[in-house]
């Protein structure tokens, strides 16, 4: 796995650091970190936009990047987006 | 020798798969932009000869996938089964095969006859990967061609490979199966859609019923409309299947189809390519994390955008002078060849006043396109968009309307196309129509009359105030439009952030000619026939000798005093420019349009303007800057401008000034200018260039009747 000098988390700092292999959202993601994505609560429309990108249940991903309180950058299958926390929050991931 | 075959290809592809260079290859300077009919969604098309074909160029929009998520989809799809192109070129990106194979399996699905070019397969070559080109074209069913669109390779063995595909028509190929469970719901699907003769167009019965699984929402819509009744029973199926599919799998079928459109590509890829794993994000990582930065992003961005503003209009200057400069000579030109009278005017004062002052922008327009597509093609602007998200999200809009606000400080003609950055139609509408707000150049000498005129010791402070106020009401407008008129959930956020690249010069010299040339083309077209249209306005009826004083006489007599000596020649040329300048203010008064300043009068009477700022107002319609010289002509000063310091005592002597700032934050709001709205015409369609019309108007009245009326009390 990669190492980056910092570990700064994706998501809100205040929050209690994830245990292992539990179910958390996409903005609870350690930067740096792979993570397997588990489950997308969209509705069909955002399910098959992200789908389409990528964003796909069993996939691994990793957060390269966050703007504070903005959209967190995600590498997924080889190619970086930006995603907005909203969106990032229906996103179900577990730690692999 | 075949001659005379015309043949249409239409190029399809993920977006950053390189698609706009590969059509650039293609079709060279041949090229086309338009619209699809009825949407904002840009066409582009062009052509080009191949062994005596005519080959048609269609460059669909950049799409992930043929969902009905967005506009840009359905339009791609639409064209493909409306249009039948001969064939569908699809532009896949093979440093990332496995997400660019999507959409080519969504397109295989739609059973058209289709090619692959597995583009930028020279950086696939120096990572050492290896793609079995030949055994993924079986696997497919598909032919494959490789091409380096950025070093103008493979053109040739794509244009080759189309012929041989339409010469050689192939039935229906490869079918991506979905497993057991969804495969017994689409053939439930199919036997109801079969059993109530649900017309399905052009598609492909399958596909039908795999969009329904999915909920396609046009496809859905589409059935609705033209089956009616029939279709409660498809619906019931659909639902039953939905449900089915839900509970045994435990994810939606849209989840389930896309896993199946993956797993087949990665079961051909297992075979057919070496590595299909995660890929390395090297150096554009390294540059994100300067660029990208929490705390030196915004900074970064900031910096950019003002070498983007200074090279824009600092650079912009000289050649505006120029060409002013140009337009000057020219009417000197014409006034000494055309005889005194009404053509002279209308050559001088209508036609090259108004299509000059529109041409001047010309250069501005061609450095602001190219350094949008300079950010664009290099990859800089998701970054820009990733970066500003937040603070534009407060306000309702997307990260990337940024740009355009900036611009609009500038000039609002720009900022208007700039404002295609935004592919959201209600990112884009909201940002334009708030645009106006943002102070352009062209105010700044109505403010300086006005702030100079009423408050010379603070005249700096009261147009900042002004800027002030236009980037609050910007503020407040657009979350006001986001929460009526564009009300909804704004647009999830996700965008690829593609990797660096470094743009073409050959990519950004056409971008930036095609909107140029738009833009040179309304000034010749549109633009022409409102000036024309304004020079009638300000010009008939004419006085004729109906004038209020015997002006001849008066000018009789000062050359007479003069030839006896009574007075030098500098007192006779002021003399009769003042009589002269009286004459014009008499006439604009006598005009269609002074008149319609004073039977407008009313109307603005609670704003404390006078039908002479009403006819100034009007005459900021063509441009903003003209509202000076209009003031001085109507206070009959000779060579107005906003240093025009008798213009200020008239002004001062003749308004409090209350009325004075009224009018500066109601010259503010209103819409910029013709040009402006022709532009806004052109990029929303007339129904928003009629909406900005009237919100801004209206708005523009209501404030200053309150300052006005509220002013008024502590006066």
């Amino acid at each position: 796995m990669r190492k980056w000098g910092f570990r700064h988390r994706g998501g809100d700092a205040r929050k209690t650091p994830p245990i292992n292999n539990r179910i958390m959202t996409m903005t609870d993601a350690v930067q740096g970190e792979k993570y397997r994505i588990v489950r997308i609560d969209g509705g069909y429309r955002l399910n098959s936009r992200l789908c389409a990108m990528g964003f796909i249940p069993g996939e691994i991903f990793y957060v390269s990047g966050a703007s504070r309180g903005g959209p967190l950058c995600v590498v997924v299958k080889g190619t970086k987006f930006a995603i907005g926390r909203g969106m990032a929050e229906r996103i179900q991931i577990r730690e692999i | 020798m075949m001659i005379g075959k015309e043949i249409t290809i239409a190029l399809s592809g993920n977006p950053n798969s390189g698609k706009t260079t590969i059509f650039n290859n293609l079709t060279g300077l041949r090229q086309h932009v338009g619209n699809y009919p009825g949407v904002t969604v840009e066409k582009k098309t062009g052509e080009t000869k191949y062994k005596g074909y005519k080959v048609n160029v269609v460059d669909l929009p950049g799409t992930y996938s043929l969902t009905a998520y967005s506009l840009e989809e359905i339009v791609a799809r639409n064209f493909i089964v409306n249009e039948k192109p001969d064939v569908v070129v699809d532009i896949v990106d093979s440093s990332n095969l496995e997400r660019n194979l999507y959409l080519a399996v969504q397109l295989m699905e739609l059973n058209t006859p289709l090619i692959l070019a597995f583009n930028m397969t020279d950086i696939v070559k120096k990572s050492g990967k290896k793609i079995d080109i030949s055994l993924l074209s079986e696997l497919f069913g598909i032919p494959i061609v490789e091409t380096v669109g950025s070093r103008g390779l493979g053109s040739d063995k794509l244009l080759e490979a189309v012929i041989k595909v339409v010469s050689s028509r192939k039935e229906k190929k490869v079918e991506v199966k979905y497993g057991e469970e969804v495969e017994n719901e689409i053939v439930k699907i199919i036997s109801v859609l079969k059993k109530e003769k649900i017309p399905t167009f052009e598609f492909d019965v399958r596909w039908i019923a795999v969009k329904l699984l999915e909920q396609d929402r046009d496809i859905i819509d589409t059935l609705k409309k033209t089956s009616g009744p029939k279709y409660s029973k498809v619906e019931e199926v659909t639902a039953g299947a939905i449900g089915h599919i839900t509970s045994i799998l435990r994810d939606t079928p849209e989840i389930i189809i896309a896993d199946g459109r993956y797993g087949f590509i990665n079961g051909a890829l297992r075979e057919a390519y070496e590595e299909a794993s995660l890929k390395k994000v090297d150096i554009s990582e390294k540059i994100d994390r300067v660029l990208t930065n929490r705390i030196m992003g915004i900074p970064i961005f900031a910096l950019i955008i003002w070498l983007m503003f200074q090279f824009v209009f600092t650079l912009g200057k000289y050649p505006m002078g120029w060409i002013e400069l140009g337009f000057g000579k020219l009417s000197v030109l014409i006034t000494e060849i055309v005889p005194q009278g009404l053509i002279r005017s209308l050559l001088v004062d209508g036609v090259i006043g108004g299509v000059g002052g529109v041409i001047i922008f010309t250069p501005n327009i061609i450095l602001l396109f190219f350094a949008i597509a300079l950010l664009e093609d290099s990859g800089y602007m998701a970054r820009a968009a990733f970066v500003m998200d937040r603070i534009m999200h407060k306000i309702g809009l997307h990260g990337k309307s940024f740009i355009p606000m900036i611009i609009g400080f500038g000039c609002t003609v720009p900022a208007y196309m700039g404002s295609r950055i935004l592919e959201n139609r209600r990112d884009r509408l909201v940002t334009m129509h708030i645009n106006t707000f943002m102070s352009c150049g062209a105010r700044l000498p109505v403010y300086i009359l006005f702030a100079g005129a009423f408050f010379p010791a603070i005249a700096g402070n009261v147009i900042f105030s002004i800027y002030l106020i236009g980037v609050v009401m910007a503020v407040i407008m657009a979350r006001v439009l986001r929460a009526t008129r564009f009300k909804g959930e704004s647009e999830p956020f996700v965008m690829e952030l593609p990797a660096y690249r470094i743009p073409t010069l050959k990519g950004i010299l056409i971008h930036t000619w095609e909107r140029t040339w738009m833009y040179i083309k309304k000034a010749g077209t549109v633009i022409l026939a409102i000036s024309i249209l304004m020079w009638m306005l300000f010009t008939f009826p004419m006085v004729g000798n109906n004038y209020s004083q015997d002006y001849k006489g008066k000018v009789n007599e000062i050359e007479q005093s003069y030839q006896s000596g009574e007075i030098t020649e500098r007192e006779l040329d002021e003399s009769i420019a003042v009589i002269e300048a009286k004459m014009a203010g008499e006439r604009l008064a006598y005009s269609a349009a002074g008149r319609m300043g004073r039977f407008l009068e009313p109307v603005f009477r609670p704003l404390g303007f006078d039908w002479k700022m009403v006819v100034a107002t009007i005459s900021g319609i063509a441009a903003k800057e003209v509202v000076v010289s209009t003031m001085g002509t109507l206070y009959s000063i000779q060579e107005a401008d906003g240093q025009s310091d008798s213009l200020k005592t008239a002004l001062y002597k003749h308004y409090h000034p209350l009325v004075g700032y009224n009018f500066m934050l109601f010259t503010l709001l209103y819409f910029p200018c013709m040009a402006g709205m022709v532009i806004f015409r052109k990029e929303a369609g007339t129904k928003e260039m009629l909406f900005q019309i009237g919100y801004t108007f209206l708005l523009a009245w209501a404030i200053s009747f309150l300052v006005f009326q509220i002013g008024r009390l502590f006066i």
